[in-house]
């Protein structure tokens, strides 16, 4: 899909954050246990100091402005390649996750049960023929021992779907060349790495397979996943300089090991359910805000980046999944998200997937598509407002009277800032995130200081918007390409 | 009630550990917190026990009440609860001799080859906060270790955390390790983290799951009245 893309963050303060995560890996540093890493960092102009890795700001602007520029993802079916080029506003569409459990209609309701290998191949085989999927990530993982998921994850994919294939994370490194040659065209496939652990850390293991993947120069997505109040400063601009400051410690790292490394810029910054129980909230307001910010940092610094979208806090496809996720994609893609991951069929904060959401997403998704082009010129809040109204309309729900009034008010929350980027702010902002680190307690340090943050209204609070969704349609769609998958 | 353990009441359930906190309002800053006030109780001769009777268990109670109402939240807990325990350090030199009693020994662990701490940290906190004594045996460790730990200490009480499904079944692993050490009847095991659930719990052979810390030490006290 083709945008004219909207930024939120302007280009002062795209420069303030930057500031800030230099100030951060120059100051303060990462942490890992690889030696490997810290090497390769030591070699090219970084200090370790108290077992930090301090980077200059020097080596920083040097090996960011390495990274390449332009991926090729490739396909079994030709006609669903694409290319990925910094700067370029399309926007890819792809599925994603980890999922622990699949929830399903039956007679009387959705049924949740834990989910598998079949499940694996029965949801790449749906995908494949939801038009509105471009590519595939990895849903649920196949229930086979570690040292079979790499190769028996690959051939599920290789059997279920001709498109682009992100088989995620890479369970064990010396599987790599195996499943470079089971696929035989290795621009067939990519993957996603976890490796940075809030807050400031690159995790040891994962960083050994980041590095062989990179060195094979195969597509991988640097993942980092902070939760504000938790792992990150419940500051906005505190979380968006930390995740800011982690992916580029990777990106860094893997342009001294490879200039040109075939990068993309995945921060997921969002925030936690403060008032409960500590859970991640990856589609409230607050967050979608969040992960949109990012976007703009990625452009800041010409990386391709992959967004991440739609990922629901409800359990079951519901009129609040639908409401929070079209108001995720109107956002994620409105900022220029070239990849956009997870964007369909997740739901219970990437913990479960549902084979009627995929279908439920693929069509919503069709008609955001519209929107974006019938609204081009218009500003982005009217058309996420027409977004969500056509979508839960879509399932018989009419947005009126007070549920019209909870959209806008999402919507007003999502683009409005409610801090300053200041020097000031700056400065406080790393001070928390140094104690924190120091510390050894991080999460004690981020939950406290986030009390006053809490209080000032960082973290939305609203109604769920609410109403029996009308899913004939999609168990009719759900049984004809179950049927279809089989033949 | 004296004024200084009004004070101390008060500063913990504004979650002041020390002089540099703000707790709710920036006013605050440099006016003494619970450890300065807990310290200067003890100078002026008040007892451990009504320290802890007078204004640190009833000044927890109110925390709690106000989290149920919703008026306070998770982090306004843990800064109440780290004031209880900063307080519970000062005064546990003086209250060998006392009648307070210790709720015993908890060892919290995350497990092998799990990382994530946050749960861990939080749950010690309040866990520490509430009375027990809590040992933090770190993240990413093994099932024997923690097993050994569990003897070397004689522990009644053992908390598990796994934020992965792929490091939740090591949880098994550290139950069976107890149970051919036969140490099994004689510790309480708990379990959580956001991929654990009752049932797994239940699975595993655990005997509580606790959704958040809270949650553990209702369970405890229950356990403990029902016995």
């Amino acid at each position: 899909m083709k945008v004219k893309r909207r930024n939120m963050l302007s280009a002062e303060e795209c420069r303030i954050v930057h500031e800030g995560s230099c100030r951060l890996l120059e100051e303060t540093g990462v942490e890992t246990e690889n030696t490997e890493a810290k090497e390769i960092f030591v070699r090219h102009g970084a200090s370790v100091q108290n077992g930090r890795i301090r980077i200059p700001r020097t080596v920083i602007e040097e090996f960011i402005k390495k990274t390449g520029k332009r991926i090729e993802l490739g396909a079994k079916n030709a006609r669903y390649a694409f290319t990925i080029e910094s700067g370029l506003p399309v926007n890819f569409f792809g599925t994603g996750g980890q999922a622990l459990y699949i929830v399903e209609k039956k007679d009387d309701g959705f049924e949740k049960r834990p989910a598998g290998s079949g499940d694996l191949e029965r949801i790449l085989r749906l995908c494949e023929q939801l038009e509105n999927v471009d590519f595939v990530t990895r849903p649920v993982e196949p229930d086979v021992p570690d040292d079979e998921m790499d190769l028996e994850k690959t051939r599920i994919f290789l059997r279920s779907t001709t498109k682009h294939m992100n088989l995620a994370n890479l369970i064990q490194k010396d599987k790599l060349p195996a499943i470079l040659k089971q696929v035989n065209d290795r621009s067939l496939v990519s993957f996603i790495s976890c490796v940075c652990i809030s807050p400031l850390k690159l995790a040891g293991g994962t960083v050994e397979k980041f590095l062989r993947i990179v060195g094979e120069d195969i597509p991988v997505a640097i993942s980092s996943c902070p939760q504000a109040g938790l792992t990150a400063p419940l500051s906005e601009l505190g979380e968006i300089m930390q995740v800011n400051a982690e992916v580029l410690s990777a990106v860094i790292l893997a342009n001294m090991v490879r200039p040109g490394a075939r990068l993309f810029y995945r921060g997921i910054p969002i925030t936690t359910n403060l008032q409960e129980d500590v859970s991640p909230r990856w589609c409230q307001p607050d967050s979608i805000r969040r992960v949109s910010l990012i976007t703009d940092m990625t452009h800041f610094y010409g990386i391709p980046c992959c967004g991440t979208a739609a990922v629901s806090d409800e359990t079951e496809p519901t009129a609040q999944a639908v409401s929070e996720k079209t108001l995720s994609w109107v956002y994620e893609a409105a900022g220029g998200a070239a990849l956009i991951n997870s964007a369909l069929g997740m739901l219970e904060r990437v913990m479960t997937v549902s084979p009627e959401q995929y279908i439920i997403d693929d069509r919503i998704l069709g008609a955001v598509k519209h929107l974006f082009d019938a609204y081009e010129d218009k500003p982005t809040s009217e058309l996420a407002e027409e977004a969500v109204v056509q979508a839960l309309d879509m399932f018989g729900l009419k947005a009126d009277g007070g549920g019209r009034e909870e959209i806008r008010s999402r919507i007003r929350f999502v683009e409005t800032k409610r801090e300053e980027y200041s020097a000031d702010a700056v400065q406080t902002q790393i001070e928390t995130i140094t104690k924190a680190v120091l510390s050894g307690k991080s999460s004690n340090i981020f939950l406290k200081a986030s009390r006053s943050g809490l209080r000032k209204g960082l973290l939305y609070s609203g109604k769920k918007i609410e109403g029996p969704l009308d899913l004939t349609e999609i168990e009719r769609k759900k049984i004809s390409l179950d049927a279809s998958r089989d033949r | 009630m004296s004024q200084i353990l009004e004070d101390i009441k008060k500063n913990l359930i504004a979650g002041r550990v020390d002089s540099e906190d703000e707790g709710f309002d920036e006013e605050m800053t440099g006016q003494p917190g619970v450890t300065e006030l807990v310290a200067k109780a003890l100078e002026e001769n008040i007892t451990p026990s009504d320290i802890l009777t007078s204004a640190l268990t009833p000044g927890m109670e109110e925390v709690g009440k106000l989290f149920e109402e919703g008026e306070y939240l998770v982090p306004d807990m843990l800064a109440s609860a780290e004031c209880v325990a900063e307080a519970t350090k000062i005064l546990k030199p003086h209250l060998v001799d006392s009648d307070v009693k210790n709720k015993g020994i908890f060892l919290i662990a995350t497990v092998e080859e799990d990382l994530h701490d946050i749960g861990k940290n939080i749950v010690g906190t309040i866990l520490y906060g509430s009375g027990y004594e809590v040992e933090d045996l770190g993240t990413s460790i093994k099932a024997q270790a923690i097993v050994d730990a569990v003897k070397r200490t004689n522990a009644p009480y053992l908390g598990l955390s796994a934020l992965l499904t792929s490091t939740m079944n090591h949880m098994k692993e550290v139950i069976d390790l107890l149970k051919e050490a036969g140490l099994r009847d004689r510790v309480t095991v708990c379990v959580g983290g956001a991929p654990i659930s009752e049932e797994f719990a239940e699975k595993i052979g655990a005997d509580l799951y606790g959704e958040d810390a809270f949650n553990i030490i209702h369970k405890l006290e229950n356990r403990a009245q029902a016995n």
